[in-house]
Parts: C-alpha cells; structure tokens; sequence
C-alpha cells in the first residue's frame, strides 16, 4: 500500500522544493460519535494543481471537504492553508497560547473565517446551497464582495459583470432569481460566486454530478479554463471516474475514511494497486462489462 | 413503421404483438386544452420483445419517465393520448382501471430511482414482499417462503431477520435490491426500470445490475431500462432508444451506440462526456440546454443545436431512415461519424 504521507502524493511538482503547497492536509481525523468519517488523510495540493479525491458512498469524501471548508471541526489532523494553519490543534485558540507560527494574525473567529473564504472556496453538488433564492444572481454574487474587500459599489458592478462573463452568464442571468435558472446556469452562478473573492483553491464536491451530460460537459470546460487562466486549484469530490480523469493529475481513493491508494490519475486508472480501486474501475459500465470479475473482485476485497 | 420493423421480421402482425412484452405506437401525450395545450410526447415508438433489455437514453425532459409510465397506464392528471400502448397483450390505454390494476400486480412491474419512495416506510418488508402473491391467491405460508428465497437470491444476508425490518433499517443499495425482489415477485412480462441504480454508488449499481439481469433471464421478462447513462445503455442493451424533446432521435443496437451513432444527438452526448478508458480525449460540449417539446423548433426538434443543421431541417421532422445498424430521424446521417 501506498503511504499516507503528504510527500507521496504523486505529484511530479510536490517533488520540487522550491514550490510550496497551497493546501496541506495531515493525518486528518474527523469523528461523529462512534463514526470515525475520516481516519488519517493527508495529501498535498500544490497551486494550479487538481487533485480528485474518489470513493464509495460513505466512505468521508464529503467529511474530507466540509473540513477543509471550515463547516466541521476536525478531531485531530491539521490543515495548512496558504502556509497558514486553519484547523488543527493550533487554530482558532486565543491569541495568549502565542508563539504559534503561522496563526491567522489579529486573532478573531469571524477575522479566521473571512481570511480562509478569501482563499478557499467551495461549490456543492446542489447550487441551491450558496445562492440566496430570494436575491438575484448579480447580488449573490457581489455579497462576498463586500464582505471582503469593500469599496465603492460602482468597481463591485464592474466585476460582478466580470464574472458572470468569466462563467458565460448573460446580464439577463444575472438579473434573474436562482429559481428562474437552468440547473447548468445556477452552478455557473454558483462558481461566479465563489470566484469572486479570487480564491486560490476551489473545493467542488460532485459539482456536477446532478447535470445532464451536455451541460456538464459546459461547466467542465469552463472548470479547464479558468484553471488554465487563473492558476487556480481544484480539490475535485466525485465518484464520476471519467470526470475525475477529465478534471484532475492526482487523485486519492478513499474507503471507510482512509487513503487507499494515491497517485497520478491516469496511473491509478490503468495499473489499480489496492483491490478496492480494481473494484471500482470494474465496476465501470463497458462494452466487454464483466460482471462475474466484479463478483470476484468483492470477494477478494472482502477476504482483505 | 419503420423502427418497428427492425431486428425482426413482422409476419403476423397479430402473432408478432402478442410476443412483444411491450409495443408502444406512435404515442402522443398533451396536457390542457386549446392554446394552453402542451405538448409532452410526440409520435413516439418503442417496443420491447419478450426477454430483451431495452435502453430509453436522453437528457433530463426528453420523456423517458413519461414514455416507460405509459405502459402501466400511469399518464400525467388530464393528459390526452393518441397511439397505442400494448403490454402483454393488453390495450393499456383502452384498459379500464381493474385490467390496469391486474396488469401492474402481475404482468408489469416498475423499479423507480430512488427505492425508499417505492415502500411504506411503517410496513415491514416481509409484507412488502408478500402483497402480491397474497393478491393472486397465494396462500400465506407459500408467500412467506417465497419471500424468503426472493430475499436469499438477490443478496440479503439473514433473510428471515430482513422480513421483519422496516425500510429505514436497510441501505439505499440493500433496499433496491428489496425492491427488485418485490418487482420480479409476480415474474411478470414486463419491467420497468426507471434509473434504478443512478442513486447507487458504481460498485453497488455494477451488483444491482448483475442482479437484474440473472433474475430477468431467469424469467424470461423483457426490461425497459431508462438512463440518462450511455455507457451503461450500451453496456446492458440490445437495442437502445434515444430520446430529445419528446421524440425518439434514434434506435440502435446497444453495441453500435458508441461505434457508429447515426443521429448528430447521439454523437453529441458521446463527444460531450468524458471516457475513463481509451486515450484521453477533448470533451465537446453540445450547445445551448435541453429542450422539452413544448419549447422545441419546429422541424426537427434538434436543429438549433445541431452542428450539421440546414434550412431543410426547420420543414418538417424527418421521418426515419435506416442507416447502417440505427433506425434514425435525420436528414443526413451518413456526415455523423463517429
Ligand atoms: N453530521 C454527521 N453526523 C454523523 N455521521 C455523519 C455525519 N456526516 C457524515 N457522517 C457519516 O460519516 C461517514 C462519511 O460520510 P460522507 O458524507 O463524508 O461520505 P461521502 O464519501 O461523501 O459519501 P457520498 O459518496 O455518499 O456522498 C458516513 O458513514 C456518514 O454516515
Ligand atoms: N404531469 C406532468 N404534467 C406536465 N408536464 C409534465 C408532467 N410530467 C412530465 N412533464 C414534462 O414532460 C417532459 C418529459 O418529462 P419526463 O419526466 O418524461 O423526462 P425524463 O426524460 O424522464 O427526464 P429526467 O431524466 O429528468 O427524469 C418534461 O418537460 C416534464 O417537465
Ligand atoms: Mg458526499
Ligand atoms: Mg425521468
């Protein structure tokens, strides 16, 4: 098996010293109760880089992110955001504890929000979840902006135009309220919210899985682009194998809330190392489909 | 017509229908009345021979719930139909409510995507699985047994205990398979499965899937399978149906649907997403948004996303054609290489 060291990420650029993680995850633990959701992730994501991160239903993809995001606690495990511990041990704590390198300066739990949003965004599988149904698109999309960086509402117009462009919104779109919205049309909404503080990792957990194939195809391309033109980073959640090959370089496979195989993507897709990736590559819909192999693939992965 | 005649002779036409596990001719389907009338189907036709499996592909609004509901009579509150609607021999949209009951009960059942609105969540399962034998007259214990078997073959460890459980207890994957058991209780004609593993994860549907597939040759029942995944159309088919705005596009043989599409739809949706095998390469995406069929051109309903699209195409909808193993409604087929 493959470590869960943040070195081995596969990552040809992680091997560079002179390049510095954007996002570092380590031994990652998050319980609910008697659930331990996540047990021991790490990985690195360096900037401009797209990691997927795959896996069964369950198996703590979602955990994974809602931490990264901020939305959960870890129990143990830090994150390193931008060089800067957000969570951790050694986050959030009062300024007094001192000492503690790479604290968000100024101290202040809505200061440590607003300073991780500004760099880490997320998008969700419903779009619903960031736009407010009773604003219009434009709006929603310019609040962030005040919240972080305000000044005068004439430069705010100007970029939320900007955006809705950048995701091929029209200014109609934007004028209408999240309802009156194609599904494609509100997770472009959604991005152009989440761009608009200029993040420099986009958390997407199955961002697209609830699109038609046509339309997913649009957002996948504008997810090419703007990472091409922004150096952005992606943190990619999906359980879509060929949207995550299409979207990612490095991928982790999770199961029951670890790390069972990292690596390259193209890698893990054509040599499999851990039983459970075979299973989830044969179970892969195909013309030569071999449902007897998948049978013996579970059996394998349950004498483990 | 034409997509009728595909893959089989049509000797006795009578004969032909009565092997047929479902026969749906040139269906139409509207709601309200006058310039508030909206259309939903058009001219759609789509058969199912006794032990096939049968793919109805498309986009989201392109009639695939609609046109599988037809066969159990299910039509939208008020709607209007024209065209014929048989399963196992019965006229369904002739049929009065008792035929209709029998028919759903015995000879045609349907799995839907998300099982957990399929049960009464205070029921126990073991009642679940009974009601239809019991309805046929099968005495209590005998449906008890059986049952227990059903639950046995498709997977459930401990049996006896998942027949007194209720729905809550089980995972989304275990109760498909608990839904499954109940739809192929009665061993009927017919089944229906409306995107019954899209809620599953992908090693769970590829077990769900080899599930379906043992119990359906087993019985010898013909399966209209709707998704909206080509791969999985392909890799499951004999022939698959494609669907846009309320119409069949195209009708290919399940294994001809990635190597020689014949509709610029159908080449669209497989150039639109992405592959996990083979070389990596570009997706494209198809312009603009799916369309139902009231907001659809004239002409063919396609047009005004179609990469090969001409004046002629906004005349009338092209009637179907034959083209290599694809029965198609385009007027140029022969440009749509794959
Ligand atoms: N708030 C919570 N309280 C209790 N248990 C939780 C909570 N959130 C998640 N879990 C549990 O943690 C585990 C991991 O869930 P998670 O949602 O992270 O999985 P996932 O990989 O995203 O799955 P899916 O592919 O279905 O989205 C599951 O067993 C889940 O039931
Ligand atoms: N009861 C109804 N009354 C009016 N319109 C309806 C009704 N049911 C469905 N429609 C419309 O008919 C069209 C086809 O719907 P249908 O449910 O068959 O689509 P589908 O292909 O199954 O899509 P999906 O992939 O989203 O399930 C849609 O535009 C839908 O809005
Ligand atoms: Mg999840
Ligand atoms: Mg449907």
């Amino acid at each position: 098996m493959t470590g869960n060291t943040p070195a081995d990420t596969g990552g040809s650029a992680v091997a560079d010293g002179a390049a510095r993680p954007v996002l570092r995850v380590t031994s990652l633990v998050k319980r609910f109760g008697d659930v331990t959701a996540v047990d021991g992730v790490s990985f690195d994501l360096m900037p401009g880089a797209s990691l997927g991160i795959v896996g069964e239903s369950g198996s703590g993809k979602t955990t994974t992110a809602r931490v990264l995001a901020g939305l959960e606690r870890p129990t143990s495990g830090t994150v390193e955001l931008d060089g800067r511990v957000v969570a951790g041990p050694e986050a959030g704590r009062p300024a007094a504890r001192g000492g503690t390198r790479g604290r968000v300066p100024g101290g202040g739990a809505r200061r440590d929000r607003l300073w991780r949003a500004s760099r880490l965004q997320m998008i969700f599988q419903d779009p619903y979840g960031s736009l407010d149904p009773r604003q219009t698109v434009a709006r929603s999309v310019a609040e962030p902006m005040r919240l972080h960086a305000p000044g005068p509402a004439a430069g705010r117009r100007a970029r939320v135009r900007e955006l809705l462009d950048q995701v091929g919104l029209s200014e109609r779109a934007g004028g209408s309220l999240p309802r009156d919205l194609s599904g494609g049309q509100r997770q472009r909404a959604a991005i152009a919210r989440a761009l608009a503080v200029r993040p420099r990792v986009l958390l997407l957990d199955e961002a697209v899985a609830a699109l038609d194939v046509s339309i997913q195809a649009q957002i996948l391309t504008l997810l090419d682009g703007l990472r091409r033109d922004t150096g952005i980073s992606y943190v990619f959640v999906s359980h879509d194998l060929a949207v995550v090959r299409h979207v990612t370089e490095t991928a982790i496979v999770m199961r029951h809330g670890r790390v069972v195989e990292r690596g390259g993507t193209e890698r893990i897709l054509r040599e499999p190392r851990h039983p459970y990736t075979r299973l989830l590559l044969d179970s892969i819909p195909s013309p030569d489909w071999d449902l007897d192999r998948v049978a013996r693939d579970r059996r394998a992965l349950d004498r483990l | 017509m034409t997509v009728l005649a595909n893959g089989r002779e049509r000797a006795g036409e009578d004969a032909a229908a009565q092997r047929d596990a479902l026969s749906v001719e040139r269906l139409s389907l509207a709601v309200g009345h006058g310039d508030a009338a909206v259309p939903l189907l058009a001219d759609v036709t789509v058969r199912v021979g006794r032990g096939e499996t049968v793919g109805l592909v498309g986009e989201s609004g392109s009639g695939k719930s609609l046109t599988a509901r037809s066969a159990l009579g299910l039509l939208p509150r008020g709607a209007r139909a024209t065209g014929r609607v048989e399963v196992a021999g019965v006229d369904v949209l002739a049929a009065d409510r008792r035929t209709l009951r029998e028919l759903r009960r015995t000879r045609a059942s349907m799995v839907f995507q998300d099982p957990r609105a399929a049960l009464n969540p205070v029921r126990r399962i073991g009642d679940y699985l009974t009601e239809g034998l019991r309805a046929r007259g099968t005495p209590a214990r005998d449906a008890a047994a059986r049952a227990l078997d059903l639950l046995d073959r498709v997977g459930i460890r401990d049996p006896a205990g998942a027949l007194r459980r209720y729905p809550h207890e089980f995972s989304g994957g275990m109760l498909q398979r608990v839904v499954i058991a109940g739809a192929l209780s009665t061993e009927p004609d017919l089944l229906l499965a409306d995107e019954p593993t899209t809620a599953l994860d992908v090693t769970t549907q590829a077990e769900v899937i080899g599930l379906l597939r043992r119990m359906q040759r087993a019985h010898g029942t013909g399966m209209l399978f709707v998704t909206h995944d080509l791969d999985l159309a392909a890799a499951i088919c004999d022939r698959v149906y494609v669907m846009y705005a309320g119409r069949v596009m195209e009708e290919s043989a399940g294994a001809s649907l990635f190597t020689a599409p014949a509709h610029p739809y159908t080449r669209g949706l497989l150039e639109a997403g992405p592959s996990v095998r083979g070389e990596k390469a570009a997706i494209r995406p198809i312009r603009g948004r799916p369309r139902a069929l009231a907001e659809a051109p004239g002409g063919c309903s396609f047009r005004d996303r179609c990469p090969l699209a001409g004046d002629d195409c906004a005349e009338a909808v092209p009637a179907y054609r034959t083209h290599g193993a694809s029965v198609v409604a385009c007027l140029r087929p022969e440009r749509v290489a794959p």
